[in-house]
């Protein structure tokens, strides 16, 4: 019998993912091992191999469909072998009565149990409040909107050929129905027959349905060309990736329901940098962003306050420091966590911290590698800014921002000196955090970057 | 000192149109030329050419005149008497453009015009003048020597505005650069009187027996086609994997067909010739192993822009790498006052081009107008067979991530080019499959340089297959073509066969129809 291929739940968070692309058409023969399909969920695009050989038999949802984990997604097979009658009904049932095929195994971090549930009661919060399906406050759907006009076909039609946007015509028919005349009234209201444009512009207008009375024409005497059209096209709302929507839902989530309070030190990098460069000529290869992790670890710990979170009325400590790591990526932002870091190494936090962002630059970040850290930091050091104020991650109640190290003038021992001092900047919730544990905080991680001894026994 | 609105310097196709225009508009306008008037097009490039290709065309169609019933007799051509044709063309064209800056008021100055600053420019006399005309060479006895006769033809610049004899300075205004482009002669070629560029070649007054021609551009190719014509033995030697790489590959791939079967041209591409020996008797040179000889090497290997004596930097310009002077869609440069125009700005090096440019840059100096320069350049090659094309090759189309469906109309299904005994080559339309715009246009074969007029207005207007299938074309004729090539994009083609006349007619509207082409 044909295997089925299903959506596979890669983490316990996710309850979706969209098929960004098949690797694999219809007829191909599969290996075990071989890359199906590409998906991205709210976290991440991760290619998803086939546990089975054959021949790809059918595939049910193409790419760029959104559907449920477990859902049926194709079927492999050997040649010629039937696939279940269920499938021409539309692949959409996940999880019948049969249990799911094997989910592919991954390699995930050994997570305690009592942790798992903890990630997920945060994350889930975060997604719970705010079912994903948004709809766009200014997306204009034209086919959804244009279904819910009442139109006579002829003068749907008539809009259509006339590429212009019925929503924006009352009709006269009974319950408001628009009719051809009300097309042509509107038509001479807005002086369309004065409007010069090139055939190939207003074809292309049609085809995408883009309103031609908004379009503004820069051909000789105001013929709307092409590229007019273009313009416009290029110009309208578009959905953003999945991997933005989160972005944006989790921050403004965040920024709306937290009252951000922000404290700001600079912490002099100069014996540190020359302690870093020592290592170095050792062969011992360490980051600036190890330090401070390694600095914001040992902080925690002695502040549990920052390393807790709040829903306003009951407050949770974390009894793990498990910290996120903010990576920027060519079209977003992704935090993987170094868990249970209060246990690692300064060499441990080097090669994990490398491994994590190496991946998270190349998409192949599993969810849970992505959930669940206690508290964050961001550091923009490499791109020369002199100081920033980050926007706390949902379910911590703090991150910090870490700016550039500039060589600054500053008085030292009553004189000035040129040292190279980094800006750091604490984010809080101020519910749980107040100034005053703020302020020793940032001081007690400026203290221990400047404290060079400290690195020394730590090494 | 003189006082103007607009200066022009350089009196081509780019400059003489950008004074003349200034004028129509009310400006007081200078034009410095250090040549003749007219520039390279009409003196030594498309008008000269072209006069010479019209002797050979007949010549060639004459000898092939038994297919139409006629008995022309032993024929034979006068080469001297052609090349005098084409300096009386010119002539005469040159006194014409003359009459027209004189009856606009524009003040000529024979000299080289060079900036003082942004808007003063020193006029000084030019050594060049004397050269202005056709020089004549001959080739002469059994060495087969060339050697210059005579004195350059009287006329070459016969303006009332005697040469300026010593330094005149003016005061410019907006000024209009159009001094545009020369033929490169890379250093290594070695200096010889049978190494010549296409300004020299059309001096000679004598049609050497081999022409070895290094480059297959467009200039290579059809003075290629030209001599071949006439009888003489061709070989091109093109560096790029082939001539003309920009064109589409259809037409390219008809006009080789053309030039190395009919022709006999011997063209060579993707090598190099290296190892160019020249002396009295001839040029030579090495294809890899092999050792090629000609009496002539023509060299055509691209022009390069003319600004050395304009003195740039005292007005605040500068060049770009090539040595072009860079400007925007406006045709301005980086001064504000400084316009730049043709050939000297890069891009397209035709003259047609240059005279648009000229025209909004005089437009945009002295009304303050924001006109664009045109974007849709056709461009026509008196190649043999000949080439139109304007708008976007069909692999450039593809670059561009469009949704390209082409449609083909071979001439051998017009009644006209039947009748007229010129049944070889096609047009071809390159369309966007989703809304059936058309984006490019290409023709090869006779009239393929006139037919491409209508694609032109075509492409700019932004039609359709649509609008093109329903034009009615008059028959017979060969711009029938163009709808029946545009029926052909939708598979619709009533006078040729169609892979797709199973299949159910489409609706004119195309959207639906058209999928995209499978390679």
């Amino acid at each position: 019998m044909a295997q089925t291929i299903v959506m596979p739940r890669l983490g316990q968070t996710v309850e979706e993912a969209t098929i960004v692309s098949w690797h694999k058409q219809k007829g191909d023969p599969v290996k075990k091992g071989d890359i199906l399909f590409e998906i991205e969920t709210d976290k991440a695009v991760l290619e998803v191999e086939s546990f089975y050989d054959g021949i790809l038999l059918k595939v049910l949802i193409g790419e760029g469909e959104t559907v449920p984990v477990s859902t049926i997604v194709a079927y492999v097979g050997k040649k010629g072998e039937p696939v279940p009658k269920r499938a021409e009904g539309g692949g959409m049932k996940p999880e019948e009565a049969k249990p799911p095929a094997p989910v592919p195994e991954r390699k995930e971090p050994e997570v305690e149990p009592a942790k798992k549930e903890r990630q997920r009661e945060v994350v889930v919060s975060v997604s719970a409040a705010l079912p994903s399906p948004q709809v766009s406050s200014f997306i204009h759907q034209p086919s959804g909107a244009s279904k819910r006009i009442l139109m006579s076909p002829r003068a749907r039609a008539l809009a259509k050929n006339k590429a212009i946007d019925p929503s924006k015509i009352s009709g006269t028919g009974s319950n408001g129905r628009i009719v051809v005349k009300d097309i042509e009234a509107y038509l001479e209201a807005a002086g369309y027959n004065n409007l010069r444009i090139s055939p190939a512009a207003r074809k292309l207008a049609r085809e995408k349905g883009i309103d031609i009375l908004t379009v503004r024409g820069t051909g000789i005497g105001g013929r709307i060309m092409v590229h007019d059209v273009e313009r416009a096209i290029a110009t309208q709302p578009k959905a953003m990736s999945k991997m933005r929507q989160v972005i944006a839902r989790r921050l403004t989530q965040s920024f709306t329901s937290t009252p951000h309070f922000y404290v700001t030190v600079s912490v002099d990098m100069t014996d540190l940098l020359v302690y870093r460069q020592e290592l170095k000529d050792q062969g011992k290869n360490f980051t600036v962003t190890d330090f401070i992790l390694k600095a914001v670890i040992l902080s925690l710990q002695e502040f549990p306050t920052v390393n807790s979170v709040t829903d306003g009325t009951t407050v949770k400590w974390f009894d793990s420091v498990d910290l996120g790591m903010a990576v920027g990526l060519d079209d977003g932002l992704v935090v993987p966590v170094l868990r249970n870091a209060q246990n690692l190494s300064m060499t441990e936090i080097h090669d994990l911290a490398e491994s994590l962002a190496a991946k998270a630059r190349e998409r192949k970040l599993l969810p849970d590698e992505m959930t669940g850290s206690t508290f964050t930091v961001s550091n923009m050091g490499m791109m020369n800014v002199e100081n920033f104020c980050a926007i706390i991650n949902p379910g911590e109640g703090g991150i910090l921002a870490v700016a550039s190290t500039v060589s600054t003038p500053v008085a030292r021992n009553g004189k000035v000196e040129v040292r190279s001092m980094m800006k750091i900047t604490l984010s809080c919730d101020h519910r749980i955090i107040d100034g005053a544990v703020g302020a020793a905080f940032v001081n007690a991680i400026k203290s221990k970057l400047e404290n060079v001894k400290l690195w020394k026994s730590l090494m | 000192m003189e006082k103007f609105d607009v200066t022009v310097i350089g009196a081509g196709p780019g400059g003489y149109p950008a004074a003349i225009r200034a004028a129509q508009l009310g400006a007081k306008v200078a034009i410095i030329e250090s040549e003749a008037l007219g520039g390279t097009c009409l003196n030594w490039g498309c008008i000269p050419t072209k006069a010479l290709i019209a002797s050979a065309d007949l010549f060639a169609r004459m000898k092939r005149s038994e297919e139409l019933g006629l008995k022309p007799g032993r024929m034979s051509f006068d080469y001297r008497a052609m090349s005098q044709r084409k300096d009386e063309v010119v002539t005469k064209l040159r006194s014409g453009i003359e009459q027209l800056l004189k009856g606009n008021g524009i003040k000529v100055f024979n000299g080289v015009g060079s900036f003082i600053n942004r808007n003063r420019i020193a006029v000084n006399p030019s050594g060049k003048i004397a050269l202005a005309g056709q020089r004549s060479y001959k080739i002469v006895g059994k060495s087969k020597a060339i050697r210059s006769v005579g004195a350059p033809p009287r006329g070459a610049i016969s303006l009332d505005d005697s040469p300026v004899k010593q330094e005149t300075i003016i005061q410019a205004g907006n000024t209009i650069i159009a001094t545009g482009s020369e033929s490169a002669m890379p250093g290594f070629l070695p200096k010889n009187k049978r190494v010549v560029d296409s300004k020299v070649f059309l001096g000679l007054s004598e049609l050497p027996s081999s022409i070895m021609v290094l480059g297959g551009g467009m200039i290579g190719c059809e003075f290629a086609c030209m001599a071949a014509r006439l009888g003489v033995k061709v070989i091109i030697v093109e560096m790029l994997e082939d001539i003309l790489i920009t064109l589409d590959a259809d037409i390219r791939r008809e006009l080789r067909r053309g030039m190395e079967k009919e022709l006999s041209i011997h063209i060579v591409t993707g090598k190099e010739l290296a190892n160019i020996k020249a002396d009295r008797t001839g040029v030579s040179g090495m294809i890899g192993k092999e050792r090629i000889e000609a009496e002539l090497l023509l060299v055509a290997v691209g022009r390069r822009p003319m600004t050395k004596d304009l003195g740039l930097e005292k007005a605040g310009l500068e060049t770009n790498g090539a040595g072009f002077i860079e400007v925007d869609e406006f045709c301005r440069t980086g001064m504000a006052t400084i316009y730049a125009v043709g050939d000297v700005t890069g891009g397209l090096q035709l003259a047609h081009a240059a005279t648009s440019q000229g025209v909004t840059a005089a437009e945009n100096a002295v009304l303050g107008a924001r006109r664009r320069a045109e974007t849709v350049i056709p461009s026509c090659m008196f190649t043999w067979p000949e080439i139109g094309t304007v708008g976007m090759a069909e692999h450039e189309a593809e670059k561009r991530g469009i949704n390209v469906k082409t449609g083909k109309f071979m001439f051998a299904g017009l009644g006209k080019a039947m009748a007229a005994g010129e049944p070889k080559g096609f047009v071809k339309w390159v369309a966007n499959a989703e809304t059936g715009q058309l984006v490019g246009a290409h023709a090869v074969g006779p009239h393929a340089t006139e037919l491409i007029a209508e694609a032109a207005v075509t492409i700019r207007a932004e039609l359709t297959v649509e609008e093109v299938g329903r034009t009615i074309h008059s028959h017979p004729t060969f711009s029938e073509a163009w709808m029946e090539a545009a029926h052909a994009v939708q598979g619709e083609c009533i006078h040729q066969p169609s892979f797709r006349s199973r299949q159910p007619p489409g609706d004119y509207g195309l959207t639906s129809q058209l999928s995209r082409r499978k390679k």
